[in-house]
């Protein structure tokens, strides 16, 4: 069946906008405070291996195979189990990851896969297709509960030649695919072929491929994951990885500053405001940031008048000012953006600019329109009823206070605005869903393909499908399906540029900002690159490593 | 009155009363800045003299904030307990002074209104209907009328028998007029008295709805959702959640003060000491 794809994986990503990724160093070697009582942490030192390096995360995985159990909690951790065929390096391009090589055929359709020899899973069995198969198998399975499924279901015949050899034959052209089997983690048959996949004692107790291995889960406190020392990709540097469920990010703050943990996120104020106040953790501590692959946005229901007249959009998009919510909201740390992909990358289109602020533009678009203040109240009428319409928002503070500036905003140029905050899972099901509402402040979270078909393609307004702001544009719709059908990068950029070239015109969104991921890290952890590559701070986790000087007491800390 | 006055405490609750509600009634005359006037130059900036008591994550004053919320959080009090009143009194009435099976029935509905936990049912009416103002007053009040019901019935059964009330009834008086005239008028003492305590919990339960987000809707100020606003900076913005904090404990300990100094001077049996 033809299923709209990558959607799939955009929904459990949207919750998370504003989530952190590690990235881009700054900041971070300022040599300023030398009255130092405890060690000092900026010293160099060569690699070694060794150490423990503990982290905290907000929500506990339900397990962690990653296509079951869907939350980011699980594949954070999971990514660091499993492997998947390809993956992305550093620089953001498609490599090897358990495959060593792959051929795309020249009709486009079939891919194949060559593993690396010897591999083995944790357990010392061999890694071979039959585990890619199997793999492809589950994920496809109609009795498989996971999200993940329709990206796979496009491949129409799948083939293992040999141990090392894995063929996908799809019906059609399908661009994203390698994108699609670099999030695909590998599972062993062995272990998961005589079980129920979605409520299987694996989850919790996996076997994988990768750097590390689960060794310990205590409910409720902390996973840890030890080196793999039949890992895939080469040994990593740091022993263990110590994951601690702190589900406050206040608290997540509190042991940071006591050093009971190496790394978080942190928000703007915890970046901008309490750090620089501190000499105590800027000492020890370093900070980082990184654009991430999420942006905010107020999305209009088109299907309501008078959002489906395109002056009154570009009307709004010119009365808000974006430079006021990324001072404001994320204190700066933030950038414009005036398309659906990461502004720098290859699919961004550089010459696309975001509606400046302009409220008397704003104003001569709406008297085009045909709103005028008749009655003299501030608000501006057209036919006896006066602009007002209410922007709903899910309870995320960043996005209440961007909703109040907008609000101000607009009234100034005569519309009338009522912010409605609703609690996550009513919004979706009470409004969302059935449509019902005039305009919505929300964040969509991006893979890096740039396929985005289920989010703006007309044939995906299906209640539960991800157009439902009933964006409906022909022209946007063929550009949509060239890009899926198209291999080549040069020609698939081109047409992505010209899509987000439409979508900036039609304003069917209003593009707010995209927030930096913000993450501290102990100065005890070395080798993080600085600067960051394109695929940020994490890509080298494996390099790592703690110098023994500066051991924390692990034992006592668990 | 005079009772009122020999207990301090009770003058006590009268003068922060007072004086809330007088903040509230001149706020706008004597507020420093628009309460919703941002200035994302000004977030998070500690009280100081230019800012009494120091500015929110959007610029705006909390001072400023704080007054316009008194009015909220007090209008919220007044409205929700004057519809609860007015359920009570009618109810109680009815069911005071017919008795029988109408009285049966109508205690029943009290009793299980009494036994569904108040706040999360307004929770659930809240996030139905859509959060404003005027329905967290108006929910507020439809499920805080039980107490005042059961207060003005108990009154009703113990004057209803009275040499007055019959004197009155044996004159040809109306129900209409029996209730009334007769026998709310000696009841008003405990209704006015539960009254004031119940305002003292609507401005918690506002306050309460405000800080989960479904009570006063931006940018509105209320006590509660300036509260909820510092929660994010709570580790150093401390002015946030530190003045409306104080606010809603003075106002509902004012109240408190004043309910039980009014229950004490009117009860006789506490006349001795």
């Amino acid at each position: 069946m033809m299923m709209p794809t990558k959607t799939t994986r955009l929904i459990q990503l949207w919750l998370v906008s504003f989530s952190v990724t590690l990235i881009s160093a700054c900041g971070s070697t300022d040599e300023g405070d030398k009255q130092t009582s405890g060690p000092d942490f900026n010293m160099a030192y060569p690699p070694s291996a060794g150490g423990t390096m503990v982290d905290a995360m907000t929500g506990e995985p339900s397990g962690l195979i990653a296509m079951i159990a869907g939350e980011s909690a699980a594949s954070a951790i999971a990514g660091n189990i499993f492997n998947s065929l390809l993956k992305y390096d550093k620089n953001l391009d498609l490599s090897g990851e358990l495959a060593q090589s792959w051929d795309v055929s020249s009709d486009q359709r079939t891919i194949t896969f060559h593993l690396k020899p010897n591999l083995k899973w944790a357990d010392h069995q061999p890694l071979t297709s039959a585990d890619v198969m199997f793999t492809w198998l589950k994920v496809t399975d109609e009795n498989t509960r996971t999200p993940y499924g329709s990206d796979f279901k496009l491949v129409s015949k799948a083939e293992t030649p040999d141990a090392q050899t894995f063929k996908v034959t799809y019906a059609a052209p399908y661009a994203p695919a390698l994108d699609t089997w670099a999030g695909l983690h590998i599972l062993p048959k062995h272990l998961l072929k005589d079980q129920d996949i979605n409520n299987s004692a694996f989850a919790r107790n996996p076997v994988g491929s990768h750097y590390y291995k689960l060794t310990e889960w205590k409910n409720g406190q902390y996973l840890k994951l030890s080196r793999n020392k039949n890992a895939s990709q080469g040994q990593a540097k740091i022993d263990h990885l110590l994951s601690r469920i702190i589900p406050d990010k206040a608290a997540q703050f509190l042991e940071l500053s006591a050093d009971n943990i190496d790394s978080m996120g942190l928000n703007p104020i915890q970046y901008a405001r309490i750090f620089p106040s501190r000499a105590d953790l800027t000492k020890n501590i370093g900070l980082y940031k990184e654009l991430g692959n999420s942006y905010s946005y107020m999305g209009f229901n088109l299907k309501r008048k008078p959002f489906d007249d395109v002056r009154v959009r570009q009307a709004i998009n010119y009365a808000i000012d974006k430079q006021e919510i990324i001072d404001g909201v994320l204190l700066g740390l933030g950038e414009p953006v005036a398309s659906p992909y990461k502004p720098g990358t290859r699919w961004s289109n550089p010459s696309l600019k975001p509606y400046p602020y302009n409220p008397s533009k704003a104003r001569a678009l709406l008297r085009e329109a045909g709103y005028a203040d008749t009655d003299g109240d501030g608000i501006l009428d057209k036919d006896g009823k006066p602009f007002s319409f209410e922007i709903l928002t899910n309870q995320n503070k960043e996005r209440e206070m961007t909703a109040v500036l907008i609000q101000r905003r607009l009234k100034e140029v005569g519309i009338e605005v009522n912010i409605r905050v609703l609690e996550w899972a009513s919004f979706l099901g009470r409004f969302i869903k059935p449509k019902q509402f005039d305009a919505v402040i929300l964040g969509w979270s991006l893979s890096l393909d740039p396929d985005q078909y289920g989010i703006w393609h007309s044939s995906q307004q299906a209640p539960g499908q991800f157009n439902f702001i009933s964006y409906n544009n022909p022209q946007a719709d063929k550009l949509l399906e060239a890009g899926r059908l198209e291999l080549n990068p040069e020609k698939r950029m081109q047409i992505y540029h010209a899509f987000s070239k439409i979508l900036l015109d039609d304003s069917p969104v209003i593009y707010l900002s995209a927030g930096y991921g913000l993450s501290a890290i102990h100065k005890r952890v070395k080798g993080i690159s600085n600067p960051a590559p394109a695929a940020g701070i994490g890509h080298n986790t494996y390099e790592w490593h703690i110098p023994k000087a500066y051991y924390r007491n692990e034992m006592n800390d668990q | 009155m005079k009772m009122l006055r020999q207990n301090p405490l009770t003058l006590l609750g009268l003068a922060i009363i007072v004086s809330i509600l007088l903040l509230a009634l001149i706020a706008p005359l004597i507020v420093p800045y628009d309460p919703n006037a941002i200035d994302v130059k000004a977030i998070l900036l500690a009280p100081s003299k230019l800012h009494m008591m120091g500015t929110d994550g959007l610029g705006r004053d909390v001072f400023s904030r704080m007054l316009y919320g008194a009015r909220i959080s007090l209008m919220v009090g007044f409205v929700a307990v004057g519809i609860a009143t007015f359920i009570g009194i009618l109810l109680g009435a009815i069911a005071g002074f017919y008795r029988g099976w109408v009285d049966t029935l109508i205690m029943r509905i009290v009793d299980v209104m009494l036994s569904i936990p108040t706040f999360f049912l307004i929770l659930a009416v809240i996030a139905f209907l859509s959060p404003s103002i005027w329905n967290i007053m108006v929910v507020i009040g439809l499920t805080s009328w039980m107490g005042i019901t059961r207060l003005v019935r108990a009154e009703f059964l113990s004057l209803r028998n009275r040499e007055f009330v019959l004197a009155a009834q044996a004159l040809g008086a109306k129900d209409f007029r029996l209730i009334f005239c007769h026998l709310l008028p000696n009841s008003l003492t405990p209704i006015i008295v539960s009254s004031v305590l119940g305002i003292a919990s609507a401005v918690l339960v506002e306050s309460g709805l405000s800080f989960l987000g479904l009570g006063v809707q931006a940018p509105q100020a209320s006590w509660g959702n300036i509260l909820t606003d510092g929660k994010e900076y709570i580790q150093f913005a401390w002015w946030l959640s530190l003045f409306p904090g104080l606010a809603i404990l003075l106002t509902v300990l004012g109240y408190n003060l004043l309910g039980d100094g009014l229950r004490d001077a009117y009860n006789p049996r506490s006349h001795q000491h």
